[in-house]
């Protein structure tokens, strides 16, 4: 270990027995960064309320139930019974229609909800969506005008679709004050969330892929020596780079660890209904953005393709390099695969995904790894690409890092359908409220959800270390988030209508290159001229003006 | 004489005055013209001929549905008695043509536009443009190559269904047992399987048959990461679900059998090969193509297993015309072009059944 590295984690706070007591995670805390500086505090009877719901069920415990969600959504109701009478909304019936991916979002949103409906007196019909299943369904929504639910959990890319067309009601004033709007990460500020100037949107969840590894792996001795024997430059760490990654994949092959077969990077080369996109666009920021310009998937003048530029095609290539060192039977893993079949169940090293994987390590039932996972911002890059140029630059800062802001995260909004019966709005934005309020935000991250951190208050490690959490992991997973959040070059998804059409084919393409059956180039341009047909179906002119929009150009 | 009788009804309606199938005519006229002309309207305002400001199809359906009581009521008005024994089937008319006819004319319709979801401008009609990329899409063609594949994998699973039949309709130990057994698979949904046997037993590192696999010596028993490989282990999938359906199929047809036939051919001294040749096989024909054309008109529908375990890969490898329809749809919201797929594949699974059927009955009559 590093002196400076010891030396820059003691300066967060991290006590000697930490960093002694998790080896696993010295690589990690490498990255630990001063981000967690700006931290919202809360007043003693939150943090005692904060504190209380944070033992429920217990780190370590298991798996949280049904049960367990509605006692954290009885005892998180203080704000709810501020602004609704008992018995308010009686006779109110609102549907809500979400997504129930890994027993999760909706199935938690219930137990949540089940103490509000008590005490307010409303109901709630449930329209559960698989994850695949979820863009058809809100698309057809949306196109035929039949929207058929009250309160919407889905994530910002959808808002150009949603709220530009007048579907979304806004939110009240007396909402702001109850979720403390101030407390969201800078990212998830307007214009995220708002459209002409109007806020529509309750954050239930900020995203970002970070970049999930085995510490357990880079402090292994037999491992460490077999790298210098083999003549690798550098010493066995933690990879900071997207090329070391690959160094270091292809290095695992054929090797074991604690008798296991040893596996570097996962990918995701199955298809997931066109976020499996995602996981290339990991792969490829930090080739593809480049500090001195916004856009990375498109120009944005012209919403020409870059899918097919030298960035993009290094990142497929990388892709196709890098799976003969992975699993046997990697082609046919998707995100859900690699996360929880594979890196939570104790295979492979390394793997980029949303925050799920470092909030399940150690309070999932599935999980083997919860003594051994760090996390750090995803990997950067020794150059990167200059799209205005043509040219692979070499920063003079060093590495170029360009966190995925996959996805933005979900958030739940209310439908205008509800603004013509008064007490009907109150109610719909009252649960919603309850969802998106400030101590089940803290919960949420804290246990499996479906959600990562998108306050500042959610930041607080001493919260978290008090839940039971071990210190030195989740100063170590909270700074890969934050990092990622407010990193300069942060590459924020296009908040564009049909952005999962353009994802979608894109999946298609990749599953023949990553068989075999044609050339990262060759399917980049496949790409390219399937994503242009895309755009000019949907209007040109349109596309740009909200891509712009979406870039703040 | 009949004990009941409807003479004095009947006496009132067979002949109806004039002036009411004049009045019969008329409220007929006036509303096919009403239900033309708001169909005319409708569609030159989704067409943006005119606008209107439709907001649905609402008033087509209101209009229809009036038209067709009138069309009721002036049919009692025009022919009496005989209008009313025609009233009666209405109500299935009108089903028919609401969740038939209108339906198939709709996606015809549907099928030349260029309807996507997320645009914004709705649905306009592109003539032939669908067409033109089904016939360029190498998707399409490949996931159709694929379910030839897929049908000839249907002769196999035939094969075994009648190996099971045969079986199961000779006199072993446990029969009934066998019968329940071989049955189960039937009644899982292929979703169900799709988890059970692609998820589960074929997992790469913890399955069963992954496991046996490498005690075999094959090292790397990745079941989906290969082309072939893939392909055979979703017919094999399929094929566990679906014989069990045959084999119902062709166990009650040799139970149908005369037993006297075989017995004379036994008292003659057919060995047992030469039975089932001459006698088994050729009599059990209508039964096998029965269940034939049924699992091929199955088998051309595939989609669910498909999109569970391999989401078409590897690079289309397993990809059927159904699961590359339903991802048009689900994940592109192609509404338009997705139609134009499902159109053109149905009148491809027409044409081709239609020659099975004239090809096996052929056949049948020359055997006979």
């Amino acid at each position: 270990m590093k002196v400076s590295d010891f030396e820059r984690m003691m300066a967060i706070g991290l006590s000697r027995r930490a960093i002694l007591k998790t080896g696993a995670s010295l690589g990690a805390l490498a990255a630990t960064g001063t981000i967690l500086g700006a931290v919202g505090s809360a007043n003693a009877q939150d943090a005692s309320l904060r504190s209380q719901i944070l033992q429920i069920p217990g780190v370590g415990k298991g798996s949280p139930t049904d049960a367990d969600w509605q006692k954290v959504g009885e005892l998180c109701l203080g704000a709810t019974k501020r602004s609704v009478k008992q018995g308010e909304f009686a006779g109110v019936q609102l549907s809500f229609m979400g997504l129930n991916n890994q027993n999760l979002h909706n199935v938690i949103f219930r137990g949540f909800l089940k103490s509000w409906e008590d005490y307010t007196g409303a109901k709630i019909s449930w329209i559960d969506l698989a994850q695949a299943d979820y863009n058809p369904r809100l698309q057809q929504a949306i196109a035929t005008g039949t929207v058929d639910f009250d309160i919407l959990e889905m994530g910002a890319p959808f808002e150009g679709d949603v709220c530009g067309k007048g579907l979304a009601s806004e939110m009240p004033d007396w909402v702001k004050a109850q979720i403390d709007m101030d407390d969201y990460v800078d990212y998830l500020k307007a214009p995220v969330g708002t459209w002409d100037g109007k806020t529509y949107r309750i954050s239930v969840d900020g995203d970002c892929h970070n970049f999930n590894y085995r510490a357990d792996y880079f402090t292994d001795a037999d491992l460490a020596k077999a790298w210098k024997d083999e003549g690798h430059k550098g010493e066995w760490e933690v990879p900071k780079t997207w090329q070391k990654v690959q160094e270091v994949t292809k290095f695992l092959k054929g090797k074991t660890i604690g008798g296991m077969e040893a596996i570097g990077y996962l990918d995701a080369p199955k298809a997931w209904g066109g976020f499996g996109f995602y996981f290339l666009g990991s792969r490829a920021t930090a080739y593809a953005k480049h500090p001195d310009d916004k856009a990375w998937l498109f120009d944005v003048d012209t919403m020409k393709p870059r899918i097919n530029n030298p960035a993009w095609v290094r990142a497929i290539q990388d892709v196709i390099d890098a799976l003969p060192s992975e699993s046997g039977d990697q082609l046919n893993a998707d995100p859900g695969t690699t996360a929880f079949q594979q890196f939570l169940a104790g295979t492979g090293s390394m793997v980029s995904w949303w925050g799920d994987v470092g909030s399940g390590a150690r309070t999932s039932d599935t999980s083997v790894i919860g003594d051994t996972v760090a996390f750090d911002i995803l990997p950067g890059s020794d150059d990167v690409y200059n799209s205005k140029t043509g040219q692979w630059d070499k920063l003079p800062s060093g590495p170029n890092h360009a966190p995925n802001m996959a996805y933005l995260g979900w958030g739940v909004y209310v439908m205008a359908r509800v603004d013509s019966d008064e007490k009907k709005k109150k109610a719909a934005w009252s649960a919603a409220a309850h969802l998106g309020g400030k101590d089940l935000a803290l919960w949420m991250a804290a246990y499996p959800s479906g959600f990562q951190c998108y306050r500042k208050s959610q930041f607080d490690t001493k919260e978290w270390v008090e839940a039971g959490y071990d210190e030195a992991f989740i100063s170590n997973y909270l700074a890969s988030q934050s990092n990622s959040y407010n990193h300069p070059n942060a590459a924020i998804e296009p908040r564009i209508p049909g952005i999962f059409q353009y994802y979608s084919v894109a999946e298609d393409e990749l599953a023949k290159v990553f068989a075999g059956q044609m050339t990262a180039q060759k399917g980049a341009d496949a790409i390219a001229v399937a994503w242009e047909k895309i755009t000019d179906q949907l209007g040109r002119d349109k596309q740009i003006a909200l891509y712009k929009a979406s870039l703040g150009v | 004489m009949p004990l009941v009788t409807n003479a004095p009804f009947a006496a009132r309606r067979a002949t109806p005055a004039g002036k009411h199938v004049l009045l019969g005519r008329a409220l007929l006229a006036f509303a096919t013209v009403a239900f033309i002309a708001v169909l005319a309207l409708q569609s030159l305002d989704a067409m943006g001929v005119i606008a209107l400001g439709f907001q649905s199809w609402r008033p087509l359906l209101y209009v229809y549905l009036i038209w067709a009581v009138v069309f009721g009521v002036s049919q009692v008005m025009i022919r009496g008695e005989a209008g009313e024994r025609a009233a009666f089937v209405l109500p299935a008319v009108l089903f028919t043509v609401a969740m038939v006819i209108f339906p198939t004319i709709f996606g015809l319709y549907i099928a030349f536009t260029d309807w996507n979801l997320s645009a914004v401008e709705g649905r306009r009609f592109n003539g032939v443009d669908n067409l033109r990329t089904l016939l360029a899409d190498a998707y399409f063609w490949n996931a159709l190559l694929n379910m030839v594949y897929y049908v000839l994998a249907v002769l196999v699973q035939y094969a075994i269904a009648f190996g099971l039949a045969l079986l199961l309709n000779a006199e072993i130990k446990a029969r009934k047992f066998f019968r329940v057994a071989f049955l189960l698979p039937l009644m899982l949904s292929p979703v169900a399987v799709s988890w059970m046997i692609g998820k589960s037993l074929m997992e790469y590192r913890f399955g069963p048959a992954a496991t046996l696999a490498r005690y075999l010596g094959w090292d790397n028993p990745a079941f989906f990461s290969t082309p072939w490989l893939a392909r055979l282990s979703i017919m094999a999938m399929d094929a566990w679900v679906s014989i069990p359906f045959m084999m119902v199929l062709l166990l009650a047809g040799l139970q149908a059998l005369p037993a006297e036939i075989k017995e004379a051919a036994r008292v003659d001294g057919a060995t047992g090969w030469q039975s089932f040749k001459e006698i088994t096989f050729p009599l059990m024909l209508p039964v096998s193509m029965t269940a034939l054309i049924l699992r091929i008109i199955f088998e051309l529908k595939l989609a669910d297993i498909v999109i569970n375990v391999t989401a078409g890969g590897p690079g289309g490898a397993t990809d059927t015309v159904s699961s590359f329809i339903f991802r048009e749809y689900r994940d592109r919201s192609n509404v338009g072009y997705g139609t134009m797929l499902a159109e053109v594949y149905l009148v491809i699974i027409i044409i081709f059944v239609a020659l099975i059927l004239k090809g096996a009955s052929r056949w049948m009559q020359r055997t006979n």
